[in-house]
């Protein structure tokens, strides 16, 4: 039980993740906190069945199911990225110089416009994902692990091996350092900060998007309002593993869903949501900036 | 132009009134109440089109009264506190009745304010005992109650599957809970204590650390209370972890979602709720319009608040009044036929005869157990 509890947590951890990657990508940049960030995860699996739906109208087959899922999860990145930069110019941009509340309440309205839209525009039924994982997974220790599971963790490690490597290795990882670092100083030495507060957006959109896609596959049922606790969760590991720091945010997200998957196992599934939160509280009361934040003195 | 604006305004305010005025004196507006948007924004639409079909055809024979009817809608999200916002807006607008709500968590409170508002409140869905247990006589209800249906999956646990250990998970709402213990009491009744017992959380997406632990426990029997979109994910997810248990569930599941999109996974699940209403003469009449009008076919609750819409109206009708206490007398005594079968309610508003049978999932079908 043991075992099979630890996957079970390491694959919703992953997830929880690579949706907290967006979050504390924004933060560390614009000290916002980006609520609308679960609905673009939505996004990302409602554009994952519209592809899909696409190809088989368009009766394109393939050779495996492996080809569709890729061209989905390319789609979705494309699509939320898009989107993720629309939302920041359109919503966030405008009010940059405002007091920080303004931006986050226009977060909350983008949220609830995009649950709404997706609402009428889709329906509010729950929609079946497409099956495109007939793997029966292996045995392990007497657990079992599924082909979606490996998937699932095969898939943000890489895309967070991507994003270290790219934070740490190139141009634009080097502008996205320096403009969180201090925003001002950053652009008198000539980096175009919109163009890097745009890059944010847009990576921190994909990642959703692709965990949308994932997400959807691994429960095989999406509706207009999975982005919703999803984000809260997301939200939560950010901060766990201190809100504004990477390695953080992949942190918390695994954390928080081993946390949440051996309490619900071994004391009480109704109390899994306190044992998230309580460790929570208890992190932030010995480490207020959490578990690999910086200390934020260094701003005042 | 900004004069011209100064004496506009009150005269466009004093016309707009005098508008309302006219409207509310030539209608009679009955209120539909349930979780129109949100998440399960899906019930509370079957709700809306049952009434719909009812008023439609009132107001093709002319109405009730000699007054055109309207539906007032109250969006409740499913959420106890807006439900209350409903219907003390519900109260104050004069309506003549409610049908909902739709969340036994959001009837009962919502009841208190009908109660002291003298409006008469029928749920086509709502199946928690206490909504009519405080001993109100404004409250009736075209749908039976979780303790008969719990009665009905309990005994078809240990009588007809022959099951003895059986797990018991629930959503942590009123229904789901509540439906839960009634038939954990109904269990233990015939000796039968659960192996495991123990909440999910609605909206939440995996319930694979819960149901490793139920696995643990090797039960023959998983009885979930609470609604499909969290049974869709259960049955996926415990057939992915190897759980060969029989899936049985109440009302709340009887959806087609649940087929459809738990497909294999759904197979052979067992799910408590009323018979076949396909083959009830009276109900083929809306079943055809719901299909010309919104081009599906009913919902589960759609008929029960076709049924519940039609009750009031026609009690508005005999009595020759809108009196909440009079209606209630009258919705009380009358023995119904309606198209949801014969109906009668007992002191409390609960109907008379526990409406409950056992459907399974075969074939992709929700077919009525013998």
């Amino acid at each position: 039980m043991l075992v099979q509890q630890l996957i079970n947590g390491l694959t919703l951890g992953s997830v929880y993740a690579l949706i907290a990657l967006g979050y504390t990508m924004v933060y560390g940049i614009i000290e916002l906190i980006n609520f609308a960030h679960g609905e673009i995860y939505m996004l990302g699996a409602y554009m994952g069945i519209i592809t899909f739906g696409l190809l088989t109208t368009l009766h394109l087959t393939f050779p495996t199911s492996g080809a569709a899922l890729l061209i989905m999860m390319v789609m979705a990145m494309l699509f939320c990225g898009a989107c993720g930069i629309t939302i920041e110019r359109l919503a966030y941009r405008p009010l940059r110089g405002a007091s920080r509340l303004a931006p986050l309440i226009s977060a909350l309205g983008v949220s609830i416009f995009l649950q709404n839209f997706v609402m009428l525009a889709q329906g509010p039924r729950d929609k079946g994902f497409p099956h495109l994982f007939a793997g029966e997974g292996i045995d392990l220790f007497g657990s079992r692990i599924s082909a979606i599971q490996m998937f699932i963790m095969a898939t943000s490690v890489l895309m967070m091996a991507a994003l270290q490597l790219l934070v740490h290795r190139t141009k634009i990882g080097k502008a996205m350092r320096a403009t969180a670092q201090d925003m001002q100083m950053a652009s008198l030495v000539g980096i175009d900060v919109d163009r890097v507060i745009s890059a944010t957006f847009l990576i921190g959109s994909a990642l959703a998007g692709v965990a949308g896609i994932m997400v959807g596959m691994y429960y095989g049922l999406i509706n207009f309002f999975i982005g919703y606790i999803a984000g809260i969760k997301a939200f939560t590991a950010a901060v766990l593993g201190g809100i504004g720091n990477i390695p953080g945010a992949m942190l918390g997200g695994l954390l928080l869903g081993l946390i949440e998957a051996l309490g619900a196992g071994y004391i009480s599934s109704e109390y899994k949501d306190v044992f998230a939160f309580a460790i929570l509280v208890l992190v932030l009361i010995f480490r207020p900036s959490g578990l690999l934040g910086k200390d934020i003195s260094r701003r005042v | 132009m900004r004069r011209g604006r100064v004496w506009f305004t009150p005269i466009a305010a004093i016309a707009v009134f005098a508008l309302t005025l006219a409207h509310a004196a030539s209608t009679i507006k009955l209120g539909v109440a349930g979780p129109l948007t949100g998440d399960q924004g899906a019930f509370g639409q079957e709700l809306k089109n049952g009434a719909i079909i009812a008023v439609e055809e009132w107001n093709a024979k002319g109405g009730v009264l000699g007054k055109k009817l309207e539906i007032v809608l109250g969006d409740d999200q499913h959420d106890p506190k807006q439900a209350v916002a409903v219907a003390n807006k519900f109260v104050n607008e004069g309506i003549v009745g409610v049908i909902g709500h739709f969340n036994s968590s959001c009837s009962i409170p919502a009841s208190t304010i009908y109660h002291e508002g003298k409006v008469v409140q029928i749920t086509p869905a709502s199946t928690n005992p206490q909504f009519t247990e405080r001993g109100f006589w404004n409250l009736f209800r075209t749908i039976g109650r979780d303790d008969q249906q719990g009665v009905v999956a309990a005994d078809f646990i240990v009588k007809k599957l022959k099951k003895s250990k059986v797990a018991v998970l629930h959503d942590k709402t009123t229904y789901g809970q509540g439906l839960a213990d009634e038939t954990v009491k109904a269990l233990k009744k015939a000796k039968v204590k659960p192996v495991y017992y123990g909440g999910i959380t609605q909206g939440e997406k995996d319930h694979r650390p819960v149901l490793t632990a139920v696995r643990q426990k090797n039960p023959e029997v998983l009885f979930y209370g609470g609604i499909h979109p969290e049974a869709i994910l259960l049955t996926k997810q415990m057939r992915e972890l190897g759980m060969k248990a029989a899936f049985v569930s109440g009302d709340g599941v009887w959806q087609k979602e649940f087929i459809d999109i738990a497909g294999k996974a759904a197979e052979g699940a067992f799910i408590t709720f009323t018979p076949d209403q396909t083959k009830i003469k009276e109900a083929q009449g809306v079943l055809k319009k719901h299909k010309e009008k919104f081009g599906s076919d009913v919902g589960a609750y759609t008929v029960y608040s076709y049924v519940a819409t039609n009750m009031l109206l026609d009690a508005i009708a005999a009595t020759k009044s809108t009196d909440g206490p009079k209606l209630a007398e009258h919705i009380r005594k009358t023995k119904w036929n309606t198209a949801l079968g014969p109906i009668q309610f007992d002191k409390k508003g609960d109907v008379l005869v526990s409406p409950f049978v056992v459907w399974e999932v075969k074939n992709g079908k929700f077919v009525q157990v013998k």
